[in-house]
């Protein structure tokens, strides 16, 4: 099947708005409540491989994005299901009843983006397992400022005070 | 006939450098400390860890092309056996909590190097939000090598530096992390949440 052809088949998802980017690679929005089921209907289509969930913060929009990256060994296709979920309320649902290693990449976004995923039970820190500040990908994160206060304000041992 | 200072004496003495043998010219002490530091020097035992960017350049050092065992180091697995930290690039907060323990772990005396710029100042690092940027804030350091990587001769370099400050005893990183254990706590502290 060629991309055209899939593109018809995910528009008869109801909300769906779908465009083809570029050979092998179609990108298919919903709306945030609908995202459990268009998995499964991607799913079902044969995208069985959750290879990566991206998070984008649109700041100026007030929205979180999240990307659900899907790929298709059968069809050799891609597809970026995305949904968009508040700021002020970043929650989402898990999808590791469809994919179990959503636990993973759920973790990764809840560390490094600060959104729940309702149902996951693993979000606890990874990498910053000391984190004491807003979490790191946010836009409005200033990352100079914060090493300059963490990293900079330390002082040397050996110079004698 | 060799004539011992007595400040040599002392600061033998203060590096704890073998049994001290209350002698009338001292000679027997000063000699004991300069075969036990050659003998250290010849068998540095390195920890098999690595950071950052730097583990790479490690494998043509310890293999036939740079050959490290020519200098009698080799590496080890266990942080308990090993008298060599080398810090191999970039540490961020969850590593150093892991390099302290190793290093605390490690048997007196022990030495460390620090390869590249990231332990230096941050290197190409020196924005982000997990790397810190000044190693020897936390860990005293014994040799800097210069480089974004270093190649394997720098390093090799390095090591001969390391083992000549090891013979005049200016090799004394693990006596200054216990004459300032208090301010290197703190400043570790300050950056870890809890301790594990
Ligand atoms: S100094 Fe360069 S090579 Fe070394 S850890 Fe930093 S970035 Fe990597």
């Amino acid at each position: 099947m060629s991309e055209d052809e899939f593109a018809k088949k995910m528009a008869e998802f109801p909300d769906s708005e779908v465009k083809v980017l570029r050979k092998g690679q179609i990108a298919m929005k919903v709306p945030a409540e609908k995202g459990h089921d268009a998995a499964r209907f991607l799913k079902d289509m044969g995208f069985t491989h959750l290879v990566a969930i991206e998070y984008v913060d649109w700041i100026k929009d007030g929205e979180f994005e999240l990307v659900y990256n899907l790929f298709s060994y059968e069809h050799k296709m891609r597809v970026f299901l995305k949904v968009r979920i508040p700021r002020d309320k970043p929650e989402y649902i898990t999808f590791m009843d469809l994919w179990p290693i959503a636990m993973t990449h759920e973790r990764e976004a809840h560390e490094m983006m600060g959104i729940v995923f309702k149902g996951n039970p693993n979000l606890t820190p990874f990498i910053l397992e000391d984190w004491k500040s807003i979490p790191p990908m946010r836009k409005d994160f200033d990352a100079r400022k914060f090493v300059k206060e963490t990293y900079e304000s330390i002082p040397f041992v050996e110079d004698e005070p | 006939m060799v004539e011992v200072k007595n400040e040599e004496k002392e600061r033998i003495a203060s590096e704890d450098m073998g049994v001290q043998i209350e002698n009338q010219d001292g000679i027997e002490l000063r000699s004991f400390g300069t075969v036990k530091r050659w003998a250290t020097k010849r068998s540095l035992w390195m920890v098999h860890y690595c950071t950052g960017c730097g583990g790479i350049e490690l494998a043509p050092l310890m293999t036939s092309r740079y050959d490290m065992e020519r200098f009698g180091m080799h590496p080890m697995v266990t942080p308990r056996q090993s008298d060599l930290l080398l810090i191999t690039g970039y540490v961020n907060i969850k590593t150093l909590k892991r390099i302290i323990r190793t290093y605390e772990q490690m048997p007196d005396p022990k030495y460390v190097v620090a390869f590249g710029s990231c332990p230096i100042n941050g290197g190409p690092y020196w924005d982000s939000h997990v790397t810190i940027n000044h190693l020897d804030k936390y860990l005293p350091v014994d040799v800097y090598i210069a480089g974004c990587m270093p190649r394997p001769q720098s390093i090799v370099k390095a090591f001969d530096m390391l083992m000549d400050m090891i013979q005049s005893g200016k090799a004394d990183g693990y006596l200054r992390y216990k004459k300032y254990y208090d301010r290197y706590k703190a400043n570790q502290e300050k950056l870890f949440r809890k301790w594990w």
